[in-house]
C-alpha cells in the first residue's frame, strides 16, 4: 500500500514531465499554457500537507532510487512550488504567440527538474533532475531568439556544462568514498575522505555555477533579463536556489571544521553581496539590475555557508536560517521580477498603489520591518552574531551584513528608478495581474504561515519587530536612501552646469 | 544431440537461412522479401530471448565440431554472448523495419537485404562463437559481406571507401590470424573460458603471450576503430544510412570491440592480462582514442562524419571499461556495448530520416529542422544527450559505472577523461541541437520529400523514436533485473568468480 505521500511525489514529478506531450497534438498545444499553472500544484499540496519524514524507494531508478523529504527540503519544495504556480498564472497572461508550444514545453521539463531536485535523496536522481532543470532551462533563456538571447543563452550553456561536469567529478569522488549512492552518506565521507578538498572544490564550484557564485557568475546578468519575465522569475527566484541546495546536501557540514573553505566562502559571500551592487546601480534595465540583486542576496547567503562550513557546531541552526532566508528572497525576488512586465493602470490612486505593492517586495529585500525580509534580516544576524561562532573572520560578518542591507536598497531603488521610465500605460491582461499580485501576496503575506524555523533565534517571530530591532533593521536602509538622495542631487547639479 | 545444443545453431541459421532466400528472390518481390526479412529477424529474437533467460538460469547452450584435429569449430552461449546477441537480435530488427523504408524505390534490393543478412548472420556467428578459430570465422565473413553493402550506391566515391576498408579490415584480419596461429602453436585449441586460461602460465611464455596480445589487439583493433587504426571508418559514411546504422552500433566496431573483450577476459583471463600488464597501456591507448576521436568530430560539417568520429570516441569507452582492473569498471565497459549501440543507431537513424525527407547532409542545413521533423528531432536530441553523457540517460549509466570502476582500480585519472570527453561531445552535439530547435530554418530544404500525414515515411519514423525510447528506459531504469546494466553485472559477477 502507497502512503498518499508517495502518490503525490509520484504526480508532482511525472505531472511536469509529462506535460509537454500535450504539445504532440494541435488541440492540446493550444490549451497548453493554461495548464501551466496546474503543473505544480501537487508539489504545493506535497510541502504544505505532508508531515517531513516520509520516504519513497524507488530500487529500480537509475543504480536505486530515494526520494524523501526533511525540514530542509520541505521549505525549497514549497519555495519551488509556490514561484512557479504564481510565475505560471502571469505567463498564461504574458505569453504571446512566438512559438508559445516550445516555451510550454521547456517550462514543463525545467520544472520537473526543479521540483524533483529538492525530493531526491539518491545521487542519480538527483543529478538527473538537475541536469533536466539546466539543459531544459537553456530554452527558456534563448527563448526570445534575439541576437542577446542567443549570446545570452552560449554563456549560460557553456558555463552550465563545465559546472555539470565538476558536479559529476565531484559526486562520482564522493559517493566512491561513501561507497554509497545516497547522498545523506556523503558529508560524512567526503569529511573524512583523502581527497576531501578536491571533493568540496568541486562541488562548490559545480553548484556555484548557479548559485552565481563571484566569477561564476558570468550567464546570470546575461540569461536573467533576455529571458522571457516568468522565467526569469523562477530562474532567479528558484532555480538559482537549486545551487545553494546542492551545497546543503553534498558538503560536510557539521561534520568537522573547515576554516579555510568557510573564509574562502565568507570572502566569496562578501565580495558577491558588494561587488554585484556596485555593478548593479550602474545597470540601464529594470531586470539586470534585478539579476545582479539575485548575486548580491545569494553572497549574503554563501556568507552563511561558509560560516557554517568553518563552524561545524553552528552549522544546524544556520542551515534553517539560511533555508528561511532562500525562501524569503525567492519569494520577494519572484515577485519583483514579475512586477517587471506589469503595467500602469489609469488614475493616479491606482497608479500609487500599484507603484506601492511593486516597492513592498523590494524593501522587504532591504529589510523592511512587518515584512519577510525583517525575519530574515533578525535571523541571520543573530545566526551569524560574533560570540557561539567560533573563527578568525567572525568578527567582520556583523559589519558586512550591514553593508549588505545597505546595497539591497541601494540595488532595489535603481531597479524603481529604472523601471519608471520603462512601465507602459495600458491594461494588464488579468492572468498577468493577476499572477504578479499573487507574487506580491505570497511574498508579504502568506509567508507568515510558511512552515519556517526561527526557534531561539528571533523573540516572538511574527509579531515583528520588537522596538530594539526597529533600530537595527531601520538605520542601513537610512544610509542607503540618503546615498541614493545624494546621488540624484549630484546629478541634478551636475547637469544644471 | 538436445535441443539446447541446437538452440545457437538455429538462431545462426535463421539469418543465414533468410540470406539464401533473399538472394533467390527475385527483385521485384517486395513483399515476400520484406515478409522473409521480418520473420527471419523476429524468429531470431525469439530464439535469443529464450536463450537469454537459458543463460540467466545456468543453462548451457554450446556444440563442437572438430573441423581438423586440434581446431574446433565451436558455438555457445554464455553471458557475454547473449549481451552481444541481444544487441544484435533487437538492433536487426529495427534497422531492418528501417531499411525496408530507406531503399523504397532504390534498384538492387536484393543483394543489398542479402548481404544485409549474411552480415547479421556474421556477427551472430561473433556472439556464438566459442573459441577464436570460430570467432575468427565469422569475423571474417562480416569483413566480406559488408563490404557489397559501403559500395552499395556503385559511386566511384564509395567504391574508394570500399576499398579502403578493405585494405584496413583484410589486413587486420591476417593480423589477428597470425596471432590466433601463434597463440595456437603455443598452448593449442583455446575455448572461451570466463576466467581466462593463462592465470597460472610459465613465466617463460610471457614474453610470447604478451605479443600475441598485441597483435590481437591491433588486429581487433581495425574493427574496433582505435587509433591510429580507424582511417577506414569517417570514409564507410558513404554507404547508406541503415548500413552506417549498423556498421557503427552492431556489426563492424562493436566485433572488434567484442574481440577484445573475448580476448581480456575469456582467452587471458582479466588477472593474467593484469599479471601481464598489458591493461594499463591499452587503457591508455583507449582514453587517447576517446578524445582524439572527438576533437576530430568537432571540426567536421557532415553530419555522418561527424557521427563517424563520435563512434571512434565511443567504442573507446567499452574498450577502456575491460581495462580497469574490477567488477565496477568491466561492468561499466560492458554495458557501453549495448548502450553506445542504442544511442548510436539512434542518431544515425535520424541522420538518414534527414537525409531522406529534407536532403539534409550537413550540419549548418539542419536549422530549425525540430519545427519540420519534430519526432526525428526529439530522437536525435535523446541520442545526442544520452552521448553527452547527461543522466538519466544510458550513456550517463556508462559514465557513471566506468567512473566509480576506475576510482575503485585506483586509476583516478580516468575521470579526467571522461569529463574531458564529456565536454566534448557536449561541444559537438549541443549546437546541432540548438539548431534543430531554435534557429529558424534557411528558407528551403536542400530536397525535400513529403509522405502523408506523417513528417516522413512510417518505416523511417518509428524505428528511430523506438532507440530513443530505449535510450531513455535501459538509463532510467538500470537498476532492473535484464537491464544491460544488470546483464553486465551479471556477466562481470561469473567473470571475476568462474
Amino acid at each position: 500500500m502507497m502512503c498518499p505521500e508517495s502518490v503525490l511525489v509520484l504526480l508532482a514529478v511525472c505531472l511536469p514531465l509529462l506535460y509537454p506531450a500535450m504539445a504532440l497534438r494541435a488541440e492540446g498545444a493550444r490549451a497548453m499554457r493554461y495548464v501551466m499553472p496546474v503543473l505544480p500544484l501537487p508539489a504545493l499540496m506535497l510541502a504544505l500537507g505532508a508531515e517531513p519524514g516520509w520516504q519513497l524507494e524507488l530500487p529500480w531508478l537509475l543504480n536505486g532510487g530515494l526520494w524523501a523529504m526533511d525540514e530542509l527540503r520541505r521549505l525549497f519544495l514549497l519555495l519551488t512550488a509556490v514561484l512557479w504556480t504564481v510565475a505560471g498564472i502571469y505567463a498564461v497572461g504574458y505569453l504571446g504567440d512566438h512559438h508559445r508550444r516550445r516555451f510550454c514545453v521547456f517550462w514543463g521539463l525545467t520544472l520537473a527538474g526543479n521540483l524533483g531536485l529538492t525530493v531526491a535523496v539518491d545521487v542519480g536522481s538527483f543529478y538527473s533532475f538537475f541536469a533536466l532543470m539546466t539543459f531544459a532551462g537553456y530554452g527558456l533563456v534563448v527563448h526570445e531568439g534575439t541576437d542577446e538571447a542567443t549570446y545570452a543563452g552560449r554563456v549560460y550553456l557553456v558555463m552550465a556544462v563545465l559546472g555539470e561536469m565538476a558536479i559529476l567529478a565531484g559526486l562520482l569522488l564522493a559517493s566512491a568514498a561513501a561507497d554509497s549512492q545516497l547522498l545523506t552518506d556523503l558529508p560524512a565521507a567526503v569529511a573524512s575522505a583523502s581527497q576531501r578538498d578536491l571533493i568540496i572544490a568541486l562541488l562548490v564550484a559545480g553548484f556555484g555555477v548557479k548559485a552565481g557564485l563571484p566569477l561564476l557568475h558570468f550567464w546570470l546578468p546575461l540569461a536573467h533579463p533576455v529571458a522571457p519575465t516568468p522565467a526569469s522569475a523562477v530562474l532567479s527566484g528558484a532555480m538559482i536556489k537549486a545551487g545553494l541546495l546542492g551545497w546543503l546536501v553534498t558538503l560536510p557540514f557539521g561534520e568537522t571544521a573547515l576554516p579555510g573553505w568557510g573564509a574562502l566562502m565568507i570572502v566569496a559571500g562578501a565580495v558577491a553581496a558588494i561587488g554585484a551592487a556596485v555593478l548593479g546601480v550602474c545597470q540601464r534595465i529594470p531586470k539586470a539590475v534585478l539579476a545582479y540583486s539575485s548575486i548580491s542576496q545569494m553572497g549574503l547567503m554563501v556568507l552563511m555557508v561558509g560560516a557554517a562550513m568553518a563552524d561545524p557546531g553552528r552549522a544546524p541552526v544556520l542551515f534553517s536560517v539560511i533555508a528561511l532566508y532562500a525562501l524569503h528572497h525567492g519569494l520577494a525576488k519572484g515577485s519583483l521580477f514579475l512586477s517587471a512586465g506589469v503595467s500602469l493602470p489609469a488614475g493616479i490612486m491606482r497608479r500609487a498603489a500599484v507603484w506601492l505593492l511593486i516597492a513592498l517586495p523590494g524593501l522587504s529585500l532591504a529589510g523592511l520591518p512587518f515584512t519577510s525580509g525583517a525575519l530574515a534580516k533578525l535571523a541571520m544576524k543573530e545566526g551569524l552574531s560574533e560570540d557561539p561562532l567560533d573563527f578568525a573572520l567572525a568578527g567582520y560578518l556583523s559589519p558586512l551584513m550591514t553593508a549588505g542591507a545597505v546595497a539591497t536598497l541601494l540595488l532595489v531603488l535603481r531597479y524603481l528608478w529604472t523601471l519608471g521610465g520603462k512601465l507602459e500605460n495600458r491594461r494588464n491582461p488579468p492572468m498577468l495581474a493577476a499572477g504578479w499580485l499573487a507574487s506580491v501576496g505570497v511574498s508579504l503575506v502568506a509567508f507568515w504561515w510558511m512552515p519556517w524555523e526561527v526557534e531561539g533565534l528571533v523573540k516572538s517571530p511574527v509579531w515583528l519587530p520588537a522596538p530594539y530591532q526597529l533600530w537595527a533593521l531601520v538605520w542601513p536602509m537610512l544610509i542607503a536612501v540618503a546615498l541614493a538622495g545624494l546621488t540624484l542631487l549630484v546629478a541634478r547639479l551636475v547637469k544644471q552646469r | 544431440m538436445t535441443l539446447n545444443a541446437w538452440l545457437p545453431v538455429f538462431a545462426l541459421m535463421t539469418s543465414l537461412v533468410a540470406a539464401l532466400v533473399i538472394f533467390a528472390l527475385p527483385e521485384k518481390g517486395y513483399r515476400l522479401r520484406t515478409a522473409v526479412n521480418l520473420g527471419a529477424a523476429l524468429v531470431k529474437l525469439g530464439l535469443v530471448v529464450v536463450m537469454v533467460w537459458g543463460v540467466f538460469r545456468g543453462v548451457d547452450y554450446g556444440v563442437s565440431f572438430t573441423m581438423v584435429p586440434g581446431v574446433a569449430f565451436a558455438l555457445k552461449a554464455d553471458a557475454l554472448s547473449m549481451m552481444f546477441a541481444t544487441l544484435s537480435a533487437v538492433l536487426w530488427l529495427l534497422t531492418t523495419v528501417y531499411a525496408v523504408g530507406y531503399l523504397e524505390d532504390s534498384p538492387n534490393r536484393s543483394r543489398f537485404f542479402g548481404f544485409f543478412s549474411l552480415c547479421v548472420a556474421s556477427t551472430m556467428g561473433i556472439a556464438l562463437a566459442g573459441n577464436l578459430f570460430t570467432f575468427f570465422l565469422f569475423y571474417e565473413m562480416l569483413t566480406l559481406s559488408t563490404y557489397p553493402l559501403v559500395v552499395h550506391r556503385g559511386t566511384e566515391k564509395a567504391l574508394k571507401a570500399g576499398r579502403t576498408y578493405l585494405i584496413y579490415t583484410l589486413t587486420g584480419g591476417a593480423v589477428l590470424l597470425l596471432a590466433i596461429a601463434w597463440l595456437h602453436g603455443v598452448e593449442g585449441d583455446l575455448p572461451f573460458r570466463e576466467g581466462g586460461h593463462f592465470i597460472d602460465a610459465d613465466a617463460d611464455i610471457h614474453l610470447s603471450l604478451i605479443l600475441i596480445f598485441i597483435l590481437l589487439v591491433a588486429g581487433l583493433g581495425v574493427k574496433a576503430a582505435v587509433f591510429p587504426l580507424h582511417g577506414w571508418l569517417p570514409q564507410a559514411m558513404v554507404a547508406p544510412a541503415p548500413v552506417s546504422a549498423l556498421l557503427h552500433a552492431v556489426a563492424v566496431v562493436k566485433a572488434g570491440a567484442f574481440g577484445i573483450v573475448r580476448v581480456v577476459y575469456n582467452i587471458y583471463g582479466i588477472e593474467a592480462s593484469s599479471l601481464l600488464g598489458v591493461l594499463e597501456p591499452l587503457a591508455w591507448l583507449a582514453a587517447f582514442t576517446m578524445l582524439y576521436g572527438s576533437v576530430r568530430a568537432l571540426s567536421q560539417v557532415a553530419l555522418k562524419r561527424l557521427l563517424a568520429f563520435s563512434t571512434v570516441s565511443q567504442v573507446s569507452y567499452i574498450i577502456l571499461g575491460v581495462c580497469l582492473f574490477g567488477p565496477v569498471g568491466a561492468a561499466g565497459g560492458l554495458v557501453h556495448l549495448l548502450h553506445q549501440g542504442i544511442m548510436k543507431i539512434t542518431l544515425f537513424f535520424c541522420a538518414g530520416n534527414y537525409a531522406e525527407t529534407l536532403g539534409i547532409h550537413r550540419i549548418d542545413d539542419m536549422d530549425g529542422a525540430g519545427r519540420r521533423m519534430p519526432g526525428t528531432s526529439l530522437a536525435f536530441t535523446i541520442g545526442a544527450f544520452g552521448m553527452i553523457g547527461v543522466p538519466p540517460l544510458a550513456g550517463f549509466i556508462t559514465k557513471w559505472t566506468l567512473g566509480s570502476g576506475a576510482l575503485a582500480a585506483n586509476m583516478d585519472w580516468v575521470i579526467a577523461v571522461l569529463v574531458l570527453s564529456s565536454l566534448l561531445n557536449a561541444a559537438y552535439f549541443l549546437p546541432i541541437v540548438h539548431r534543430l530547435w531554435f534557429r529558424e530554418p534557411n528558407g528551403s530544404w536542400p530536397r525535400e520529400r513529403r509522405w502523408g500525414r506523417l513528417e516522413t515515411n512510417a518505416w523511417l519514423f518509428w524505428p528511430p523514436l523506438l532507440t530513443a525510447v530505449m535510450t531513455v528506459v535501459v538509463g532510467v531504469l538500470a537498476s532492473l533485473p535484464f537491464s544491460p546494466l544488470s546483464w553486465a553485472e551479471l556477466i562481470v559477477l561469473r567473470e571475476y568468480s568462474p
